[in-house]
């Protein structure tokens, strides 16, 4: 392994793809990168606007029929080894929304899931939890 | 010159940013996370299953007792089950530590069996907790009430009757 490899490998960029959430996820990872007493930073982490970046795809929300096929292509972007974390519990099983009749979720039925993160919407710490779990399985890959 | 005086109030109050995930985290003691049960004191009038807006608890009556299951990834920790439950058997405790991998997904999930109450004279079928409603429903509970709340609806009549000694 050369030395770049060795810098890079500390240093997942997260991408955030909103499958028809209520928001409240989105706003928790929002507060997660943007307010310093949380600081997902601290891990070597940046949020990043383009998919072809991405090492970590954050997915919040119960994936609604109309954007089912949108977060599937964008999914199919984001270069390999990419780990893919489910954020509240409406990826995870569909959660208040589960049998609706516009959800085509949970999301696992479509996408290999690697970290769930549970919580309606899970506080910033627990989604912190699940990116280091998520860059220890994404170190695993490389 | 006042920016001195920021930056020596900042410099004594120290990063504002918690130690999560190097350190320990703090939680507030009411916060809304992991569901406990607790079977000892369920009634089972499936009150929780009730409201539970996304269908995270379920019951299954089965001839050992009545069986309790939350699968975590469904609960959104809204409260409702505690708020509704008359015995406080069920509540929410402060644990968000969830975050687990794919494989762990159908593991996240609580089960407990209410037992059967019987009838402590001839053994017939009294439903569950009685004891626990016993408890919620008086302030105090007599040795006579408790006696009596053990037995089936005949074997009271009978007892009551009899005076029910103990």
């Amino acid at each position: 392994m050369g030395f770049m490899q060795k810098v890079f490998r500390r240093s997942p960029w997260l991408y955030r793809i909103n499958a028809g959430s209520c928001n409240g996820c989105d706003v928790e990872l929002a507060t997660t990168a943007c307010i310093p007493r949380y600081d997902v930073e601290r891990l070597g982490c940046q949020y990043c606007g383009s998919p072809k970046h991405a090492d970590i795809v954050l997915i919040t929300g119960p994936l609604t029929a109309r954007v089912k096929d949108k977060v599937l292509r964008l999914w199919e972007e984001i270069p390999d080894p990419k780990v893919t974390v489910a954020v509240g519990i409406c990826p995870i099983s569909g959660g208040v929304f589960r049998d609706g009749l516009p959800i085509e979720g949970p999301l696992d039925r479509w996408l290999p899931i690697d970290v769930n993160v549970q919580g309606c919407p899970p506080r910033p710490q627990a989604i912190i939890e699940g990116i280091a779990k998520a860059i220890e399985v994404w170190s695993d890959r490389q | 010159m006042s920016f001195l005086k920021v930056l020596v109030k900042n410099i004594v109050a120290g990063p504002s940013t918690v130690a999560y995930p190097f350190g320990e985290p703090e939680t507030p003691a009411a916060y809304r996370g992991r569901v406990a049960f607790d079977a000892g004191a369920c009634t089972g009038c499936r009150m929780c299953e009730y409201v539970c807006p996304a269908g995270a608890i379920r019951f299954d009556e089965r001839d050992d007792g009545l069986h309790f299951a939350v699968w975590h990834n469904s609960c959104a920790n809204c409260g409702h089950c505690a708020h509704y439950c008359p015995t406080k058997a069920i509540r929410l405790t402060n644990d968000w530590h969830m975050a687990h991998l794919q494989s762990e997904k159908y593991a996240l999930a609580d089960h407990a069996v209410v037992p059967r109450a019987r009838c402590t004279r001839c053994g017939a079928d009294i439903g569950y907790g009685t004891d626990a409603i016993v408890r919620h429903a008086y302030r105090g509970v007599a040795r006579q009430t408790e006696h009596l709340a053990r037995l089936c609806p005949d074997c009271r009549r009978a007892a009551s009757i009899k005076g029910a000694s103990l």
